[in-house]
């Protein structure tokens, strides 16, 4: 597990004016950014402890510790928050954070280098790790399934794969004619 | 109006044959596809297909839950990767 920051939020500018401001949450669950504080800037030089308050079209209005008008609000556009990699909950076996898995490199069953993961895209039918391969123009697309990557090794940053067949060939198939 | 039940789930031919082929193969691959206009039939369960998107094909895992919907459903035209923050991916 790294102790790296990973980036949960924003600022988007101050909300009415007594001080709360717009605040953007990346979290899976919007309302758990609160849950992962303090939260500190980018460099690590400010720490920010949220209260969030009413939901809004943008995330939510909420007041931090220290902020107290529309103009110290306003300052703190653009901000971007970050917690800490441990400040996250564990997980069960076989469920990965995407920031864990996101640079990890992904090897084949013989030892070579397929690429490294670039994303994790889920479009409704499992995940899907976007691996940049070297040497191939686009990214290939892998399912992160137990079959096709059958050892995930966070600590040592690697992924073991055996990808389907062709899937990192990318040979040209011809369009076929439905009709 | 919706598709008159008499006429069975729409599906392009060629989807089924690579399809039939594959499982017939028994091969770990990815079953290359541009019909996203196909039904996702009970024999595709099990199958991954790369349904295309206009760009690339996007691999589509077939489970159970899936069928009776439309490949394309699967295979977004539009990208948004958002943050990843606190997401999670779990290997199935």
């Amino acid at each position: 597990m790294s102790d790296s920051k990973i980036c949960v939020g924003a600022i988007a500018g101050a909300f009415g004016v007594k001080g709360e401001v717009r605040l953007k949450s990346f979290c899976a669950d919007p309302a758990a950014i609160a849950g992962y504080a303090p939260l500190t800037s980018e460099d690590g030089s400010r720490r920010f402890t949220l209260t969030l308050g009413q939901p809004i079209s943008s995330g939510f209005a909420a007041r931090i510790d220290g902020i107290a008008t529309k103009e110290a609000a306003d300052a703190l556009r653009g901000v971007r928050l970050y917690a800490e990699r441990s400040a996250l909950p564990e997980l069960p076996d076989d469920e990965f954070y995407h920031a864990d898995l996101i640079g990890l490199t992904v090897l084949d069953t013989g030892g070579a280098t397929l690429g490294r993961v670039r994303a994790v895209l889920n479009h409704g039918a499992g995940d899907i790790l976007e691996i940049a391969a070297p040497g191939l123009p686009d990214a290939v697309l892998l399912p992160f399934t137990l079959d096709a990557v059958p050892t995930v090794d966070v600590a040592a940053g690697r992924i073991i794969a055996d990808p389907p067949e062709g899937l990192f060939s990318q040979s040209p198939d011809p369009e076929p004619d439905p009709a | 109006m919706s598709r008159s039940v008499w006429k069975g789930p729409f599906v392009d031919s060629y989807v089924l044959k690579k399809a039939e082929k594959s499982r017939e193969s028994g091969r770990n691959e990815v079953i290359k596809i541009w019909s996203r206009r196909s039904t996702i039939l009970p024999q595709f369960v099990g199958l991954t297909f790369g349904v295309y998107n206009g760009r690339k094909h996007i691999p589509v895992n077939v489970s159970e839950d899936m069928i009776g919907q439309k490949f394309g459903e699967y295979s977004p035209t539009r990208t948004y990767h958002g943050h990843a923050a606190d997401k999670k991916a779990k290997r199935k």
